[in-house]
């Protein structure tokens, strides 16, 4: 049984507009798949479906064997909690501490009232200072989060991420504000996570260098509808020009 | 041509204007004062519209393909221009003559000498006044941040959209906030003075429901302002609702909210003045018995004092504004 099945995905914007149209894939535990496309194409709109940050207009999500479509508020959070995700801005709290952000991870399995207290538990202060460590930067833990370059705040949200001890890891575009060397080594990590830990994740890029290097496989859209699925290897300069358009020039990232 | 078009503008402009200004103000006729006014608009509106090509009079003579529509539409925007000034200058009552009067001149001398020569037998009585003056717009402030702050989540158009029920108290009480806004503190402090009596409670009642209208419609201006990212990262680690307003909207907001809070003490303190002018208590209520009385040299200690601590407190919150940012 894979770990995530997407059944007939679709989705519409109140606006009218179709982002997704119909689409359906399987992901075994353990991958590393990325989502290519050009911007616009439906790839954020798809991973935000995946944890019903947006929510599917048709279709069937099923999460180790269980459809998470029509479930109840409480079970929806659950589902999240059990999904890690990091984002391109990394979307930190500012003016908290990196310790802070990193047990913001555990807002879902925390009761309300408590964690407004900000009653963490040791066990989940240990837990953020081992996931710091995870992503090399334990030092940090009492600077200010919109202190920290961009590279170390989007370590700070997969450690966030960590605290979820999730079964998948959602990336939406990691990288995307971020110069090539802090890139690998943000990729880096979550390579670490997927290969160390077995954690699966989906990662939108748009670098297909990236791709290459960090895939075990891929899934392209365009203009919404799913028109690849494969090894990255497989990514022929025809298959560039059907996803990118006839203009498209790939540019790498070294 | 073009002199005979600006004459048949002349004339036409003088009906248009005097017309309409007879409907409003018959008065118009018997005030020389604004008829020049009225006249040297007319001459403006004149030139604007025969620079513009777009002359009322021209029409008439044929020569129409100058005339477009959005210049006639300026033509006549100015032309109710001169009319609302006319009728204003009439309905305000404006009389130049009585500004510079002998009478009007010995009088304002008068006033400010005694204003300037202030009774300093007064000062302690001011100063205690004043003080609780001050108090009545700190405990306002205090009482109205709370509320404020619970009303304004409520109030913000980004936290209620998801659901119709939502939007429809979203609505709601900004229509009951405006509401509560439009109505001045002086015409609650009179309410209030009425309900518990004249004194400062009533005043800091008054001060306390202008107050939450205010500030909710700040915060919650504040909350839909804030950006989206942390919303959603906090929401994806399967937070509830609370949880989401909590670590991802307040955060972003303290500190603007800080400031408007210590803004409104501000303004409040100057409000409380005022309030006491109907019953509200404090430096107010005491400032209009020596106005009434025509007690111009305590009045003037008052007015100094007021100044003065309106003044220092205006730089304070400056400064603290300015640090917190």
């Amino acid at each position: 049984m894979p770990l995530l099945s997407v059944r007939n995905l679709s989705h519409t914007y109140s606006n009218g507009y179709k982002a997704l149209h119909n689409i359906s894939f399987d992901v075994e535990a353990g991958e590393f798949l990325v989502i290519i496309g050009l911007s616009g194409s439906g790839k954020s709109t798809l991973l935000r479906c995946l944890n019903r940050l947006i929510e599917p207009s048709e279709g069937q999500i099923i999460l180790n064997g269980t459809d998470v479509t029509h479930i109840s508020d409480a079970a929806l959070r659950r589902h999240r909690a059990s999904i890690g995700m990091i984002f391109q801005h990394f979307n930190l709290i500012p003016r908290h501490t990196v310790m802070s952000n990193v047990l913001y991870g555990t807002l879902g399995v925390t009761p309300t009232a408590g964690s407004i207290m900000g009653k963490f538990t040791q066990e989940q202060r240990a837990r953020a200072m081992s996931a710091l460590e995870v992503v090399g930067i334990p030092d940090k833990a009492q600077n200010r989060a919109d202190a920290l370059s961009g590279g170390q705040q989007q370590r700070v949200a997969i450690a966030r991420a960590l605290m979820q001890e999730p079964s998948l890891l959602l990336a939406d575009e990691p990288v995307a504000s971020l110069d090539p060397a802090t890139s690998h080594s943000v990729m880096s990590y979550l390579e670490k996570i997927n290969k160390d830990m077995g954690t699966t994740v989906i990662c939108n890029l748009h670098f297909l260098s990236l791709v290459r290097q960090y895939a075990s496989r891929v899934i392209a859209l365009k203009g919404g509808h799913l028109v690849f699925n494969g090894q990255p290897h497989d990514i022929t300069d025809e298959w560039f020009t059907t996803i990118y358009g006839e203009d498209a020039v790939e540019v790498e990232i070294r | 041509m073009r002199v005979i078009a600006t004459l048949l503008d002349a004339i036409l402009g003088a009906i248009v204007v005097s017309l309409i200004t007879q409907i409003i103000v018959p008065e118009l006729f018997e005030i020389s004062v604004p008829m020049w006014i009225g006249a040297g608009l007319l001459a403006a509106w004149l030139v604007v519209s025969q620079l513009r090509n777009a002359s009322i009079g021209g029409l008439f003579l044929g020569l129409a393909p100058k005339a477009t529509p959005s210049a006639i539409r300026a033509n006549l925007g100015w032309l109710a221009f001169s009319v609302a000034i006319v009728s204003g200058w009439i309905i305000t009552e404006i009389a130049p003559l009585e500004f510079f009067s002998a009478d009007g001149l010995q009088g304002a001398g008068r006033i400010f000498r005694d204003l300037f020569s202030p009774e300093m037998g007064v000062v302690g009585e001011a100063l205690n006044l004043m003080v609780e003056t001050i108090f009545t717009a700190l405990m306002a402030t205090v009482v109205a941040v709370p509320l404020s702050f619970v009303l304004s989540f409520p109030a913000a158009r980004n936290v209620m959209s998801d659901t119709t029920t939502k939007k429809s108290v979203y609505l709601g009480l900004r229509a009951l906030l405006n509401i509560m806004r439009s109505m001045e503190p002086i015409i609650w402090a009179i309410i209030f003075s009425v309900w518990v009596g004249l004194g400062p409670f009533a005043g800091m009642l008054a001060l306390v429901v202008h107050t939450v209208a205010s500030l909710t419609k700040q915060y919650s201006e504040q909350i839909e302002d804030v950006d989206e990212g942390p919303i959603e990262a906090i929401s994806a680690t399967g937070a509830t609702k609370l949880q989401v307003l909590w670590f991802a909207i307040v955060p972003q907001c303290v500190i603007p909210f800080l400031s408007f809070t210590i803004y409104r003490w501000d303004i409040n303190v100057r409000m409380a003045t005022i309030i006491g002018f109907v019953g509200g208590g404090g430096i107010g209520s005491k400032l209009i018995q020596y106005q009434n009385k025509g007690d111009y040299n305590e009045v003037g200690t008052y007015v100094i004092l007021i100044t003065l601590v309106v003044w220092i407190l205006d730089v304070i919150s400056a400064r603290v504004r300015e640090a917190l940012r």
